[in-house]
């Protein structure tokens, strides 16, 4: 009995997922547990393992899909086997069924990608004026919209769907641009270069062939996709301050010292000096709650509960797992469950549920040496905590100039609706927390 | 159906006879001596010279026809030139004894009317009168060029080369004439002389001057109202309607049941100028089977309309006959109606060659020419000398040379310039007043206080919102209707403003057909509110004539379907009037119609495409009870025609978009702008007339099913129309369907897709989409969904052809493909 793979649902929000890479093709034998395929969602990739061995009978969606939720991906069993059930309807009749399938009462289907409509409706250059007004206004690269209008019109929403993935071309490259070529420029944008090259070796047939490359032109990954998306939105719809400070880490390098030496003895986790800032912001920011909220559009919602959110930097970029209730924590606990959120986030294995819900965010660069910098605030947060490097300050005690080591904060605020002197106030308390790190231990 | 007449069984079948009385057939027999007692030397040559005057004019116009030259002055009149030689004495002797109270209505062929009552008034009203009414008319525009240009002897002299030339001009097309020669030939008139318009329809001036005649019954106004037409008009529906009107029972029987304002029967004169051919039909012996014109006052009523058959080729006739009839008339005993024999001895127009009558009969004719056998009558009584005659008319001959000189001069009599002033006629198609009362120097006349008739109680008890404080529905016998919407707004009218009427097919105590006028008969005596009998022509008509006189009407057509019945009324006379008078007239009339449903084929169509079509209408159509009141309270309050049209799906509807209820006092709501009835962002669906509710379902469906958020906007009005809130919308969404329950060809809904797109090209993401009805008939009720668009449809077309819905299955069929077969078959 042939078995069919569906494409897991990672997370209640996840409507679909894009397959990354094959390790199997038709007819391979595969053992119980061997990875068939790698995918990821907006916020994470998984591996899947194959339920039970035998072979791959048939593969229905291939790298770079875009696979919705339980829908299936490949077969495996036994030679001869019939698996034409499981061919997923999408692929039977793409256009009228899978919709029929999707019908739901969504409030994203004004803006759901009807891709499937293309086949219906062939493409034919025609384009309503809105739509084409839409293009000129974003460089949306028209020669990859999929037509969704009526008669293969395009219509705006299939230019706002380009522009949304990313696929534009430049000022400069638009006057030439006749073929749809893949875009080199920043978030996938057709770029003169990408016009030039094979234009130019058409012309002229020379120079001939390079032996190596002036470039690699590398798609952009989903992640990143998203983070430039987020990004962009961060900073185009809130007025971003940053405010800088430094606290004496004199009291905090001493601590972490003793807790080096006797963390094995009390049984205690590697607490690091950024799991030390994480206990005293849980503890400090329920002070000042307009930093520990979120802005809705026309509502503030303040939290009583403190979730940070911890930036990781991992191989496929940014992401920004979440320690919740921190502040019910104490800092042993909160440094084991950072460093099992960060692990996961770095192995890309992460619950998506654990990329979202944090009400405050701590990005910290200090280890590479930054003495200052602007973190960005991940909306709909109101507040950003960077922490910076160490170095050494001199200071005045009767009299005498005093050497100590000096951690460096940036913070960012909305200040939309946080005043400077709210964040002020905020750094203010932060800093004697820290500087005082014992007292606020014995709290 | 009034109470308090019985209809009685036992007398209904009562056996006897209908007696007749003898109509008199050209009975004056006077002789010349028997009348010098009545009329001086100078009556006599007047009469002569006012013939003479309208023989001379109609001479010039028939040479400039035919010759383009008349006595050595060349000229080309493209225009129409309907003469009346022959018909001299049937004018001149109808005017001799009519004032400038008379108001008289005439045809296509009405220069010898215009020029005797012109020429009868001057002589009848004080140098300083005549004087003062020719420097008030148009700013002195007309008397400015024959005071400058003409020598004349004295006031009477000047005034009537103003009249010659103020017609001449007007037919020359010239901005110095009457109109500023926007109404030409057939439509010039002059009302401070009581010479009210002309109409190029055979017989429309039938039931206008019905309606003037009721302004005058209705309002007490002096004097008497003549209806002139040509034999072949009897022939027409709006005549005999006229006829008929004027002639009901409940005006001497009904109105003023308490005797406090009982004034009597219509006073109205049915001028009938018999030349015995309608164009170049025969009436007698061809086209009709009257015999004699005069044999149908018998049908009308009991006094058989005092019906007269009159010899037209004798003045003295004529005017002993008309000045009996005034008389008649001012007593109370109107109506009335004179068969006057004449004869055209002119073609109907230049262009005729009198394929239909001979060469002997137009001779004969001829030789009783009713001047010269005038003037030989005067010779032989003694009474005057030819070379006195001979004199006259080297005068009159010299006075019209000039006069044309004067009007054919583009320098001193030009044409309206468009190009200089390209509004010159835009500016003039409304009036665009508001003028709460058309007559503020009088008590308007009721029965009781407007807070004791019986349905303003009614009214002051229900809910003026369609669901109650807790968002439950208001029962329908508490909850404030659109009905109760139309009506607070006319009977406050009709307490506010004197000269307001309304009237129409069972409005009285059936309170309309439904049931807007319900409880107003208490409150409101019958000569302003009546039932009018069925006969639509009578209805709109005489309603253009009421406003011509300066009163106010409200008239009602039951269903939108009968607008066919009363075609000319509507779209040649109530919409043209106000621009073809050049402003001078004002038409505070608003036409109620009802869109209906459930009725079939002839009882269901909405017609507001054809009335929107024609210049010079105001249109709208409200769906909501504060829309329906203000629209109403502004209509009410304007002086420009307006086809209101209701619907009856919704007359029974509260307030469902107005949180605050319908308001309780007086607002208007401006016409031509439209109302956002529910904002949306994703596509715009604009709605004409009662479909509103449909398209708020439909934008329901759109948003809870499929996350599609739609802007709803009711047009309310059509004419005038602002597209700004329109365009505004599609701005935003890119997308627009028209929706209502006209069929769609040739809609209005077609109309505002070509404009949108015009407007709004560069934004629109989708074609702008129609759903209209189909261009069917209308099926029974059981199978309408079928027929108007339904909320299923608008999401069909906004699927099929502006943006495809995922997971949508359409019903309809809005494929181009359809639409071209639907086209090439005319369905």
């Amino acid at each position: 009995m042939a078995t069919p793979i569906i494409m897991p649902r990672q997370g209640q929000s996840v409507e679909s997922c894009i397959i990354t890479s094959w390790n199997k093709k038709v007819g391979d034998t595969v053992e119980k547990g061997e990875i068939l395929f790698s995918y990821e969602t907006d916020k994470s990739s998984f591996d899947e393992p194959a339920p039970e061995s035998g072979k791959i009978l048939a593969i229905f969606r291939e790298e770079g899909d875009d696979v919705p939720c339980l829908e299936n991906v490949c077969v495996i069993g036994q030679d001869g086997e019939d698996f034409s059930a499981f061919v997923p309807k999408s692929e039977d009749e793409p256009v009228a069924e899978a919709q029929a399938a999707e019908a739901a009462p969504a409030e994203t289907a004004a803006t759901v990608e009807v891709a499937a409509q293309a086949t219906s409706s062939e493409a034919t250059g025609a384009i309503s004026p809105r739509a084409k007004a839409l293009a000129a206004k974003t460089g949306a690269d028209l020669l990859k919209a999929t037509p969704t209008g009526p008669n293969g019109r395009i219509i705006e929403r299939d230019v706002q769907s380009l522009v949304d993935r990313g696929l534009t071309v430049s000022g400069a490259a638009s006057a030439n641009y006749t073929t749809a070529v893949e875009g080199s420029g920043i978030n996938g944008k057709v770029v003169l270069a990408d016009l030039n090259a094979p234009a130019a070796a058409v012309a002229t047939e020379a120079p001939v062939a390079t032996t190596v490359a002036e470039y690699e032109d590398v798609k952009l990954s989903n992640i990143r996709k998203i983070i430039s998306k987020q990004m962009c939105a961060s900073l185009t719809t809130m007025a971003q301050i940053t405010l800088n400070t430094s606290f004496d880490a004199t009291k905090i390098l001493a601590l972490r010292k003793s807790l080096k030496a006797g963390a094995e003895k009390m049984g205690l986790a590697n607490i690091t000096l950024n799991d030390i800032i994480l206990y005293a912001v849980s503890r400090v920011v329920l002070n000042h709650k307009g930093l520990n909220a979120h802005c809705l559009d026309e509502t503030m919602r303040y939290f009583n509960t403190v979730n940070i959110g911890v930036a990781v930097d991992t191989e496929r970029g940014l992401m920004v797992p979440t320690v919740f209730h921190a502040e019910k924590m104490s800092l042993n606990e909160i440094s084991k469950e950072a460093k099992s959120v960060i692990a996961a986030a770095q192995s890309g294995t992460i619950n998506p549920d654990y990329l979202k819900g944090a009400t405050f965010t701590i990005s910290n660069l200090g280890s590479l040496g930054i003495e200052s910098f602007t973190p960005i605030i991940n909306p709909p947060q109101t507040a950003i905590l960077g922490v910076c490097g160490l170095t050494k300050r001199i200071k005045e005690v009767n009299g005498e100039d005093v050497t100590y080591s000096a951690m460096g904060l940036s913070l960012t605020v909305d200040h939309r609706v946080l005043d400077g002197a709210d964040a002020a106030r905020f750094l203010k308390e932060l800093v004697f927390a820290l500087e005082n790190f014992d007292l606020l231990l014995t709290k | 159906m009034p109470k308090s007449q019985y209809v009685d069984p036992g007398k209904a079948f009562d056996a006897g006879y209908i007696h007749f009385e003898d109509i008199p057939v050209c009975q004056y027999n006077k002789t010349l001596k028997e009348e010098l007692k009545l009329y001086t030397k100078e009556d006599m040559m007047r009469i002569y010279r006012d013939m003479a005057i309208i023989r001379e004019f109609e001479t010039m116009l028939n040479e400039v026809k035919v010759k383009s030259n008349y006595n050595g002055v060349e000229y080309n009149n493209p225009g129409p030139a309907h003469l009346s030689i022959g018909q001299e004495a049937s004018a001149v002797g109808e005017a001799y004894s009519l004032d400038i109270n008379d108001l008289s209505f005439g045809s296509h062929r009405s220069h010898g009317e215009i020029l005797a009552k012109g020429l009868s008034s001057i002589h009848k009203l004080t140098d300083e009168e005549v004087y003062d009414i020719m420097k008030e008319f148009l700013g002195g525009a007309v008397l400015s060029v024959v005071e400058k240009h003409m020598k004349s002897e004295n006031i009477k002299d000047l005034a009537i080369n103003f009249l010659l030339y103020g017609a001449l001009a007007e037919i020359f097309a010239r901005k110095t004439g009457f109109n500023r020669g926007l109404g030409g030939s057939m439509h010039a008139f002059f009302i401070p002389f009581g010479l009210m318009p002309n109409n190029a329809i055979v017989g429309a001036s039938a039931p206008i001057a019905l309606g003037a005649a009721l302004y005058k019954r209705s309002n007490h106004k002096p004097g008497i109202v003549i209806s002139n037409c040509g034999d072949g008009a009897t022939g027409r529906g709006p005549v005999l309607e006229s006829l008929n009107f004027a002639s009901m029972d409940q005006i001497t029987k009904l109105w003023g049941m308490d005797g406090k304002f009982s004034d009597g029967g219509m006073p109205i004169l049915f001028n009938v100028f018999n030349n015995h051919y309608g164009m170049g039909g025969q009436t007698r012996g061809e086209t009709m089977g009257f015999d004699m014109v005069a044999r149908l006052g018998a049908g009308f009523n009991p006094s058989q309309m005092h019906a007269e058959r009159v010899n037209g080729y004798d003045p003295l006739a004529v005017i002993d006959a008309v000045s009996r009839k005034k008389q008649l008339l001012l007593e109370g005993k109107g109506p009335a109606l004179l068969d006057v024999v004449t004869y055209r001895v002119s073609g109907h127009s230049p262009s005729d060659s009198s394929t239909y009558r001979t060469a002997e009969e137009i001779e004969a004719w001829k030789a009783a020419d009713p001047i010269v056998a005038f003037k030989t009558k005067l010779i032989l009584g003694g009474v005057a000398k030819e070379e006195e005659f001979a004199a006259m008319h080297e005068s009159i001959t010299a006075r019209m040379t000039e006069i044309m000189k004067l009007a054919i001069n583009d320098e001193i009599s030009p044409r309206m310039d468009l190009k200089k002033e390209p509004d010159a006629i835009a500016s003039i198609m409304f009036s665009n007043q508001n003028v709460p009362s058309m007559d503020t120097t009088r008590e308007p006349e009721v029965l009781m206080p407007k807070e004791e008739c019986p349905r303003v109680k009614e009214i002051a008890n229900k809910v003026r919102t369609a669901k109650d404080e807790n968002g439950k529905p208001v029962s329908k016998m508490k909850m404030y209707n659109v009905t109760d919407a139309l009506f607070e707004p006319i009977i406050d009218k009709f307490y506010e403003d004197p000269t307001l009427i309304a009237y129409g097919e069972d409005n009285r105590d059936w309170g309309g057909a439904f049931g807007v006028y319900k409880k107003m008969t208490e409150a409101i005596p019958y000569h302003r509110f009546f039932n009018s009998p069925i006969s639509e022509s009578a209805i709109v008509g005489s309603a253009v004539g009421y406003a011509m006189c300066g009163g106010r009407a409200i008239v009602e057509l039951m269903y939108a379907d009968f607008i066919g019945c009363a075609g000319d009324e509507i779209f040649n006379q109530m919409a043209k009037w106000q621009a073809m008078s050049a402003g001078i007239l004002k038409m505070p009339i608003v036409l109620r119609v009802s869109v209906g449903s459930k009725y079939g084929a002839q009882h269901s169509q909405d017609w507001t495409a054809i009335c929107s079509h024609i210049p010079g209408l105001k249109v709208v159509f409200p769906s909501t009870p504060t829309d329906a009141k203000g629209l109403m309270t502004s209509a009410l309050n304007g002086t420009d025609p307006v086809v209101f049209f209701e619907s009856q799906r919704v007359y029974g509807f509260g307030e469902e978009f107005n949180k605050d209820g319908v308001p309780v006092g007086h607002f208007e709501i401006p016409f031509g702008e439209p109302d956002v009835k529910k904002e949306g962002k994703d596509v715009t669906i604009v709605t004409i007339g009662a479909v509103l509710y449909r398209a708020m379902e439909a934008a329901k469906i759109l948003e809870e099913k499929y996350g599609i958020s739609a802007e709803v906007i009711d047009t309310r009005s059509i004419v005038p129309f602002n597209y700004e809130k329109v365009i505004e919308s599609v701005k935003k969404t890119g997308k627009v369907l028209l929706v209502g329950d006209a069929c769609e060809r040739g809609s209005v809904m077609r109309d505002m897709a070509s404009n949108i797109t015009e407007l709004a090209f560069d934004y629109l993401d989708g074609p702008p989409v129609v759903v209209g009805s189909r261009n069917w008939i209308t099926p029974s009720f059981e199978l309408e969904k079928s027929f108007f668009p339904q909320a299923s449809w608008i999401i069909d077309a906004l699927a099929e052809k502006i943006m495809p819905i995922p997971g949508y299955v359409p019903e309809q069929n809005f494929t181009e493909i359809e639409k071209i077969e639907r086209s090439k078959k005319g369905i």
